[in-house]
């Protein structure tokens, strides 16, 4: 092999920034960005290319995480010849995240998620995480959804199964689902342990004959893990055909995002439905117990209207809540009260209006996601707590809501019917 | 109209000691109204229990809280109860069905009421909290829990199977003397035992696990994990505080934040928002 002779000189030349007045003394400058390209052209030329190891590191980087992660089962080609872009500008975006591909997965697992609304539910996202586990490296994730789904990709999954939406009766769910099941032959099947997931999985069992390890606390590929006898005794087995996954007990998953690549099935057509009507009634705030609701607007002793209060809880569509100070003085009932000798709240939303935030009080909104707070006090406990914090007096907030949703509403009402339409159709 | 109540063998979760589990106290109560309704309340068409198993006291609690009549199926200890009760069942064809969602201090699979089901070819609809009859002759209204207080109302006509969710109405009160009147009566099966698909598992004693911390990163640090789980971080952390603004700025902040989180229905007369 001849190698090319290089002539340092020449190079040097090539790289030289021109100036535009070359006054005599000043200092020569050069592209060094210039040179590796040069030099890579030469290199190129016999066939040969450099490894670079800085750029196959960062490739392997996991996104997100602010300790950095690397992603080892990754091999990243370095670009196949070195210097046809300068490696500065490459590894200033290793933020964008690489696509897993598993080209032809060895196993199936598939994950049968709620999806409703044709989105993942977190718990839809556990099992995810836990097929994922079970999939390994080899091992794909086939997402099987009766109707759309989105986000599969980020969330895990390597092959996604829409079949087409089989209607509100969970028997013709079921008989789809198992006909998809069956064509994809998949090692293991997971399914959320939620109402519908759970029923789901119970009917796709049965369907299919197979036994079914319900409420699995623990997914791994040793073996899953779920409690019985009232939680006196744990169950371990194998991982079977069907499991379903409880609720907060496996991760998400948190590695780089999977294809999601769609893939079709042979269906069957959904059975006839016994089902004569079905037809969905949303909770009443007001008259849904405290610990079921969704978004709950509490008062306490800074409220001294407590009419405007309960027409503001009504406009909002709340379920109305109160501090112990506002129950011990008989000005709210006592089931409405918030709090450790209370009610111990399970809503994603808190509205806390003139709500110090004793810690009795913020044990009943441990669980609350979303919290906003209303106080004039700025070094109360709750504007601390609360996600949306406003430091003004209650009761001017309170007025400027109500005028704001009646406004709205009036606007609604005067508006045209289509609008009036859209509404009935997503509430 | 035939109403039958399955009952299982419960053990109470913190005593241990043996009880009728809550939700089939709940399941009596429905059954109960919706004998009322029918109007077959007493005599031989009065809702009974059906129970399959060794021994029949366990369930006695039954006819306090509200049942005349309590069939037991004798089946030795550890065997499948569904071919027998399947068995049973097809032979008496009651038109409602009522089970608990799940049993307690068993197995708690919540499979029994899905292969009986499939067994009898019926619909089963799951996690209902009321049942009453239909509009139509022959029809059934059942309202099954969504959770959260949210119900799906569901007509469907002829023979159901249908499961008990916690949010039914809570169980009548105990009565010593519908106890003592009640009636059991010891039936033997015919149904050969037929050994339906299981697992093989290894018991131990039960270890509570940590539960997943919402909100945490996956595989982050210690510190990550105590900030999610103490609630600085999310939504603590990134708040937005305002201090006096105009009340009807507030207000505007307090309903963007609350359309955002999803929780109030968005604005339809702005048709961008
Ligand atoms: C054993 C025990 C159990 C308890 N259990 C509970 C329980 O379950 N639930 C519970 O709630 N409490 C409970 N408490 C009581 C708790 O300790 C507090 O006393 C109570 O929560 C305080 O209620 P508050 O925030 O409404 O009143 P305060 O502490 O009086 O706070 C009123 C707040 O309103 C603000 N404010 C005043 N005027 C206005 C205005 N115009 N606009 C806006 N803000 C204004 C003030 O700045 C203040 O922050 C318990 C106490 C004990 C000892």
């Amino acid at each position: 092999m001849t190698r090319l002779r290089r002539d340092p000189r020449a190079e040097r030349a090539a790289i030289q920034v021109a100036t535009i007045h070359v006054a005599a003394g000043a200092r020569p400058r050069y592209d060094r960005t210039a040179k590796g390209a040069a030099k890579g052209a030469a290199l190129a030329a016999d066939g040969r290319s450099r490894r670079d190891p800085r750029a196959e590191r960062a490739g392997q980087r996991v996104p997100g995480a602010n300790r950095p992660r690397f992603d080892l089962s990754q091999v990243v080609a370095g670009p196949a010849v070195r210097g046809e872009m300068p490696v500065v500008g490459e590894s200033r975006q290793p933020a964008a995240p690489k696509i897993v591909v598993v080209e032809d997965p060895a196993f199936l697992v598939a994950v049968v998620p709620d999806a409703a609304g044709g989105r993942l539910s977190g718990h839809d996202r556990q099992v995810l995480g836990a097929a994922r586990m079970l999939a390994g490296r080899e091992g794909g994730v086939v997402v099987v959804s009766a109707g759309p789904c989105e986000g599969c990709g980020p969330a895990g999954a390597d092959r996604h199964v829409a079949l087409a939406e089989p209607g509100a009766d969970p028997a013709a769910r079921a008989a789809v689902v198992a006909a998809a099941l069956e064509a994809l032959n998949p090692r293991h099947v997971l399914f959320p342990e939620s109402l519908d997931g759970g029923d789901l999985a119970r009917r796709v069992a049965v369907r299919m004959g197979a036994a079914l390890f319900d409420n699995a606390e623990v997914v791994a590929a040793t073996g899953l893990v779920r409690p019985a006898r009232g939680r006196r005794v744990e169950q371990r087995a194998a991982p079977g055909l069907l499991a379903t996954v409880a609720a907060d007990a496996v991760p998400d998953y948190g590695g780089a995002p999977r294809e999601a690549r769609a893939v079709t099935v042979e269906t069957v057509p959904a059975p006839a439905s016994n089902l004569l009507s079905a037809e969905r009634i949303p909770a009443d705030p007001a008259t849904v117990p405290l610990a079921l609701a969704e978004f709950v607007a509490a008062a306490g002793n800074g409220i001294h209207d407590l009419d405007l209060f309960r027409q503001v809880v009504a406009a909002l569509h709340a379920t109305p809540g109160a501090s112990r100070v506002l129950c011990d003085a008989g000005l709210m009932p006592r089931h409405s009260q918030v709090g450790a000798s209370g009610t111990v709240l399970a809503a994603t939303c808190y509205v806390a209006l003139g709500i110090s935030g004793a810690p009795q009080h913020l044990q009943g909104i441990a669980g609350c996601e979303h919290v906003v707070a209303v106080n004039t006090d700025l070094h109360a406990a709750m504007i601390e707590r609360a996600g949306l914090a406003i430091v003004q007096d209650a009761q001017a907030v309170m007025a400027a809501l109500l005028g704001l949703l009646e406004q709205e509403a009036a606007r609604h009402a005067a508006g045209d019917p289509a609008s009036g339409d859209r509404t009935g159709a997503a509430s | 109209m035939k109403i039958a109540v399955l009952l299982s063998a419960g053990r109470h979760p913190v005593s241990g000691a043996a009880v009728l589990p809550r939700l089939e106290a709940q399941a009596i109560r429905i059954a109960v109204r919706l004998g009322e309704a029918f109007g077959v309340l007493d005599g031989g068409s009065a809702p009974f229990g059906l129970h399959a198993g060794p021994d029949a006291a366990t369930v006695a609690d039954a006819l306090g809280q509200g049942l005349a009549r309590i069939e037991h199926l004798v089946l030795p200890e550890g065997v499948d109860p569904v071919p027998a009760l399947a068995e049973h069942l097809a032979a008496t064809a009651p038109d409602v069905i009522l089970a608990g969602r799940r049993g307690q201090g068993g197995g708690e699979s919540g499979i029994v009421p899905y292969a009986l089901a499939a067994a009898l070819d019926r619909p089963l609809i799951a996690d209902v909290v009321s049942v009453a009859p239909g509009d139509e002759a022959g029809t059934l209204r059942l309202d099954q829990s969504l959770g959260r207080g949210a119900l799906r109302r569901v007509v469907v006509r002829g023979p159901v199977v249908a499961t008990v969710h916690p949010d039914a109405p809570a169980s009548l009160a105990y009565a010593f003397g519908r106890a003592r009147r009640g009636t059991i009566v010891s039936l033997e099966p015919t149904a050969e035992p037929v050994a339906g698909p299981a697992i093989p598992v290894e018991e131990r004693p039960y270890r509570r696990r940590p539960k997943i911390v919402k909100g945490a990163p996956a595989g982050g640090s210690a510190a990550e994990r105590l900030k999610a789980a103490t609630g600085e971080s999310g939504a603590a952390a990134s708040g937005r505080l305002l201090v006096d603004p105009a009340p009807e700025e507030a207000a505007r902040e307090i309903l963007a934040y609350l359309r955002r989180v999803g929780v109030v229905a968005p604005d339809s007369t702005r048709p961008n928002s």
